[in-house]
């Protein structure tokens, strides 16, 4: 341990030493949006969350859209674990360590989106250990959050041992085993439970479907390999090296091309179901989201189509074609969590209770914002300190 | 590659284990704190349940006017502040030829919602809504911390103390029962019912059938407040009881029966008798949050 720390403090040194300016300038405008946000959060805090735009008829909004979301790329994410360590794809190590540190943040990530979310947060927090209801599917979600927080946790320690050279073949061995439990863990139990919060709710028409667990398998792998991409082109434009070959990306591309089609497939059957069914709670959820949240039902289909497009042609080998498919991916699951989210309790209980709305407040999107900034904070300072790769250690310098 | 030999196995094994079962260990630990004196908490204060009892409440949809007296009358004794809007009881005028809802050409979804109607009318039905207080509660199963919960006598009630307002209970709800605090709630003292304390904001709240009073053998506000007695309340276990004899004998329908949630609210779809008074229907609910209209 000892050894370690000292390797790592000499590793940070060296590379604080050998940073430059714009590093710094883009914590600052995280740090500031982290503040805004939390300043509004204290707000919400004192005052009650009636200064978000949610309500006793819509009472989830885009605090739990973000859990969605950020879940399912958690979940994704590991699945570099899986090539690197299930299936001898040595050449996706350079971006091994990189995958762990983004799926241990977006799930921590992902939690503060509930905690943004909840009347009694410090309440909330007693809820694996002292507060518990073995029947709740929140309850057995957040207890597999911990449990996958500690599982990618491990999985760090272990793979910062094998980068620094330390713990020898043992150290490898566990960072190996770890890398394969994550997925399976991640996929069947994590996102999982989180996609079984929605699809248990009879109330609720749209949500209430035995596919919507697998349904959020699918978008997982999607939204996971694509923030994997953008993380993987985004550090070799900062370094100005290649940081995984042209091969690697082709993969990748293939990978992320597969999963969307896949997520596309789902989506587009759901909404054939609905109009076919044409049940009044489905047809309304069609009227809903055709009509007011029709650029999110377009960007989520669309979004994904034009990926699926790019990703076929010779241009998705390119990486600023696949750099545009993963941002277009990114997007379409964003849409899609926000429309499962916000439209399946807009359809109103009650007919008679006419249309029904919800439009997040300043306050409420600062929250939100300020949360995604602190996963990018956490990322950026950690993938910055701590050596990502063997080669790192020689030169000391990332930006 | 080198072997983990067979002591590290065990040790990994036992570490996994012991993580896995650590918040088990926490809760187990908890519950026998929590027996020991000075460690209790202090659960919602609420009189115990009536042995044997099993509540529900039979609403007369031929007799009900829409008057909204109901709900003020539930509002006043269970202390709900303003910033609860609607209160525990909603009022929606429905119109009996409606045929379908969800219709993609259905102009009438865009209308304006039926729950601000300021004048009555005699062609259309009025219909409360409330918590239902179900034989298979959706809201008792995903909540997280077991803050809602339904007693021996069939009432579903909330501990406060409990609630950490994930407000999944109001998402599974299939009646729209629940409400919220979005606000510090500000009711005047000479208000608050002192039987039924204020709850805090960020908490979830919603009918009790009046616990405080019907487990005392008196019955719900509501059902007192009726001017046309549309509300029966009673005890479905007791065969003699009215409720029972009326839902044995009368048409009645539940709400979202489909659901399976066995709500212990029946309405009784009569016509509406032509010698009934029609009252001035008190204001509608103020600043309903999320209805448009």
């Amino acid at each position: 341990m000892k050894e370690m720390i000292s390797t790592l403090h000499g590793y940070a040194t060296e590379t604080i030493k050998n940073t430059g300016r714009n590093f710094y300038i883009y914590i600052l405008v995280l740090l500031l949006i982290i503040g805004w946000g939390f300043f509004n959060y204290t707000q919400m805090f004192i005052t009650g969350h009636g200064l978000s735009g949610l309500s006793d008829v819509v009472p989830w909004g885009i605090y739990i859209s973000g859990l969605a979301f950020f879940i399912g790329s958690s979940a994704g994410a590991t699945i570099i674990g899986l090539l690197i360590y299930g299936f001898g794809r040595e050449d996706y190590k350079p971006i091994g360590t990189r995958a762990v540190l983004l799926a241990l943040f977006c799930i921590f990530g992902a939690t503060q989106f509930v905690m943004a979310d909840v009347g009694v947060p410090h309440r909330a927090m007693k809820v694996p250990f002292f507060l518990r209801n073995e029947t709740s599917m929140f309850f057995i979600s957040s207890s597999s959050y911990m449990g996958f927080m500690t599982i990618l946790g491990a999985e760090l320690y272990f793979a910062l041992k094998v980068t620094l050279g330390i713990g020898g073949e043992k150290a490898k061995k566990i960072a190996k085993w770890l890398g394969i439990l994550a997925v399976p863990y991640a996929l069947f139990v994590v996102h999982t439970f989180t996609g079984t919060i929605f699809g248990v709710v009879i109330a609720r028409e749209s949500w209430n479907t035995p596919l919507l667990p697998i349904h959020f398998i699918a978008s997982a792998l999607a939204s996971g390999v694509a923030l994997v991409i953008i993380i993987a082109i985004t550090t070799s434009k900062l370094k100005g090296k290649q940081i995984v070959s042209p091969e690697t990306y082709h993969h990748m591309g293939m990978l992320l091309g597969a999963f969307l089609t896949a997520t596309l497939f789902l989506d587009l059957t759901d909404y054939m179901i609905i109009l076919y069914g044409g049940t009044a709670e489905g047809l309304e959820t069609w009227h809903i989201i055709s009509r007011r949240f029709g650029f999110l039902l377009s960007l989520n289909i669309f979004g994904m189509m034009i990926a699926i497009g790019i990703l076929i042609t010779k241009w998705g080998k390119t990486e600023n074609g696949l750099f545009i498919a993963s941002l277009l991916c990114v997007a379409a699951i964003l849409a899609y969590r926000i429309n499962l989210v916000i439209v399946g309790q807009l359809v109103p209980l009650y007919p008679e209770l006419g249309e029904l709305q919800y439009i997040p407040t300043m306050p409420e999107i600062s929250v939100a914002l300020a949360i995604v900034a602190l996963i990018l904070l956490l990322y950026s300072l950690f993938s910055w300190i701590l050596p990502m790769e063997k080669k790192d250690l020689k030169t000391g310098t990332i930006h | 590659m080198s072997k983990l030999t067979r002591r590290e196995v065990i040790k990994l094994a036992v570490i996994t284990g012991a993580a896995a079962l650590l918040p088990q260990q926490i809760h187990a630990f908890s519950e026998i704190l929590e027996k020991l004196p000075g460690f209790q908490k202090n659960p919602t204060k609420v009189p115990p349940p009536v042995k044997g009892a099993r509540y529900g409440m039979v609403i007369d949809l031929g007799l009900c006017i829409g008057c909204r007296r109901c709900s003020y009358a539930c509002k006043l004794e269970n202390s709900v502040p303003d910033t609860i809007s609607p209160p525990y009881i909603m009022v929606l005028e429905t119109d009996p030829m409606r045929f379908t809802s969800g219709d993609l050409f259905n102009k009438k979804f865009e209308e304006k919602n039926r729950v601000n109607y300021t004048r009555l009318r005699k062609d259309m039905m009025y219909m409360p809504v409330q918590c239902n207080h179900c034989e298979n509660p959706p809201c008792t199963k995903v909540c997280p911390t077991k803050a809602t919960y339904k007693d021996k006598d069939g009432i579903v009630l909330v501990d406060y103390s409990k609630c950490i307002g994930c407000r999944y209970c109001m998402v599974a709800c299939p009646y729209n029962a629940r409400r919220f605090n979005w606000f510090e709630p500000h009711v005047p003292a000479e208000m608050v019912n002192p039987l039924v304390p204020v709850r805090p904001h960020g908490v979830v709240e919603k009918c009790t059938f009046c616990v405080h009073r019907t487990r005392l053998g008196r019955t719900t506000r509501c059902v007192e407040a009726c001017p046309n007695k549309a509300r029966t309340f009673g005890d479905l276990n007791d065969p003699d009881s009215e409720i029972s004899k009326i839902v044995r004998s009368e048409r009645s329908l539940r709400l979202k029966e489909g659901l399976n949630t066995g709500p212990h609210i029946w309405y009784l779809t009569r016509e509406k008798s032509k010698p009934m008074r029609w009252y001035t229907p008190l204001p509608p609910p103020a600043n309903i949050r999320g209805v448009l209209g």
